[in-house]
């Protein structure tokens, strides 16, 4: 919308610009970025009123995530719900910090070429851990098979607790 | 084409001499693009890193409830708060130097720092509580099994009949009964079943599960609460027996390293942030707090995803 546009530059001026939109020439050199291109226009763009309510919003997210480990969350038996529910959760609070926080909302097309690449190689690298890391335990030497941990060992690990706590129980009632 | 820039440039500006201007190739400033190209590589960075995470928990035959790991997810949710609020004052750092406020940025920055700060002796709290439960990411301070195995059981009779720990054995046995706390009474007593199953000859899989769930019980979800009280382990702290957490070591090993890249990260943005305290914080500074926030908002999204994979799942 706002930003300078270099063909309209170009085609007047020959292939000097104004020095208007230029930023290295009014930053005097060696600073990494004192002023930003004019009409670029990324100077107070949220203010006070929107930086808090995007505020109220990442607090209120983080409740609704927190809510999933509460005991009023309706489906404890079904933990797929809440991760999927979490992640939905956490997407949009990335967003919301990415658009607003960072002024992705307000910045010029150029966000899409650095953002949409790397995420796309974020995604497939994750991808490709499955068949070797994520379907490891498919097919698993017989000597490896022997350290793992398995369900059943949880089982076991339960029933002697209950144990515990059934003898724990008899000797305080022993003991009164 | 420079050439007639540069002439063209001289009919302008006589007695100037050439004056060569370039258009930028993006309507941003060399800082802020470096910044961007930089956590685009961040952001593979951590999606290598949380991706094998998720990999790795999903692709476990056995994962840890967060209470068999002992992390307390209200801990967690208000680090969460705290990384929020810093990027909110990051960015009001950033207003304020816009609008040349320069002590109330000052003042915005200071308190991104603090908070910074606060985050990261949180952090600090949480992993001496997992060091005092004997989770580490590695052997030797580890004491984490998989599975209450045979290898298990010969490593509690190797503490066991660690020197050392069969004197405080005998200090214990020698005690008067009134000196000693109830627990340690119980303790005591436990203790004395434990030495004689891990010791016997004629050991059941169960007598394994058992001194497991002795030396540190799994707390159960399903009743809500801690099982059945504190194991050995933590009512006699020289104790230091070895503790069954199926999956646990997998477990460790993700989680301090997803931890520590993300407390390092926030260091070098605190590092960054007291750097900026130096200068004065008007519009002529603006572009570096805006490179800084920007990293500072990439550390707190991180931190976003971290949370509910690694407190919630």
């Amino acid at each position: 919308m706002s930003t300078p546009n270099p063909n309209e530059t170009t085609a007047s001026h020959g292939p000097v610009t104004e020095p208007g939109p230029l930023a290295e020439s009014r930053a005097g050199g060696g600073s990494t970025s004192a002023e930003h291109p004019a009409g670029h226009g990324d100077e107070s763009h949220g203010g006070l009123g929107l930086y808090l309510a995007v505020f109220c919003a990442l607090c209120f997210l983080t409740t609704m995530s927190f809510f999933t480990y509460s005991s009023y969350w309706p489906w404890r038996d079904e933990p797929q719900v809440g991760w999927a529910f979490m992640m939905a959760v956490s997407c949009t609070k990335a967003l919301l910090v990415v658009l607003f926080f960072m002024h992705v909302l307000w910045e010029a097309n150029w966000k899409y070429v650095l953002t949409i690449p790397a995420a796309m190689m974020a995604i497939f690298l994750a991808i490709m851990l499955i068949p070797d890391v994520g379907l490891r335990n498919r097919m698993v030497a017989q000597e490896r098979a022997l350290h793992m941990a398995r369900p059943a060992d949880l089982l076991l690990l339960e029933r002697a607790a209950n144990a515990a706590e059934g003898e724990s129980h008899h000797a305080g009632d022993h003991d009164h | 084409m420079n050439a007639s820039a540069a002439s063209i440039a001289h009919d302008a500006h006589g007695h100037h001499g050439p004056v060569l201007q370039y258009q930028p190739g993006l309507p941003l400033s060399r800082g802020k693009l470096i910044m961007w190209l930089f956590l685009s590589t961040e952001i593979m960075f951590f999606a290598a890193l949380l991706g094998s995470y998720v990999v790795l928990r999903f692709g476990a035959a056995v994962w840890p409830k967060p209470h068999h790991v002992h992390l307390s997810e209200p801990i967690g949710a208000f680090n969460t708060f705290v990384l929020i609020c810093s990027s909110v004052t990051v960015v009001l750092a950033l207003e304020a130097a816009r609008a040349n406020k320069r002590s109330l940025a000052k003042i915005w920055m200071l308190t991104t720092l603090i908070l910074g700060g606060l985050f990261l002796g949180i952090k600090a709290y949480e992993y001496s509580a997992k060091f005092s439960h004997g989770i580490y990411p590695a052997a030797p301070r580890g004491l984490i099994y998989e599975r209450p195995d045979l290898y298990y059981g010969s490593a509690v009779r190797a503490r066991l009949s660690d020197p050392a720990i069969i004197e405080q054995m005998k200090e214990l046995d020698a005690r008067p009964e009134s000196e000693l706390t109830a627990e340690e009474v119980t303790g005591r007593r436990r203790l004395a079943q434990v030495r004689e199953m891990a010791m016997a000859v004629d050991q059941q899989a169960f007598d394994l599960a058992v001194i497991a769930d002795q030396v540190m019980p799994l707390p159960n979800e399903a009743a809500g609460g801690h099982g059945h009280g504190g194991g050995l382990n933590e009512t006699f702290s020289w104790l230091q027996l070895p503790i069954v957490i199926p999956g646990g070591n997998m477990w460790a090993s993700t989680y301090f390293l997803l931890t520590g890249f993300h407390a390092v990260h926030v260091i070098v943005g605190l590092i960054v942030f007291s750097i900026l305290l130096l200068y004065e914080l008007g519009p002529k500074h603006a572009g570096m707090i805006e490179n800084a926030g920007l990293y500072w908002h990439f550390v707190d999204l991180v931190w976003i995803f971290l949370f509910p994979l690694l407190y919630l799942f």
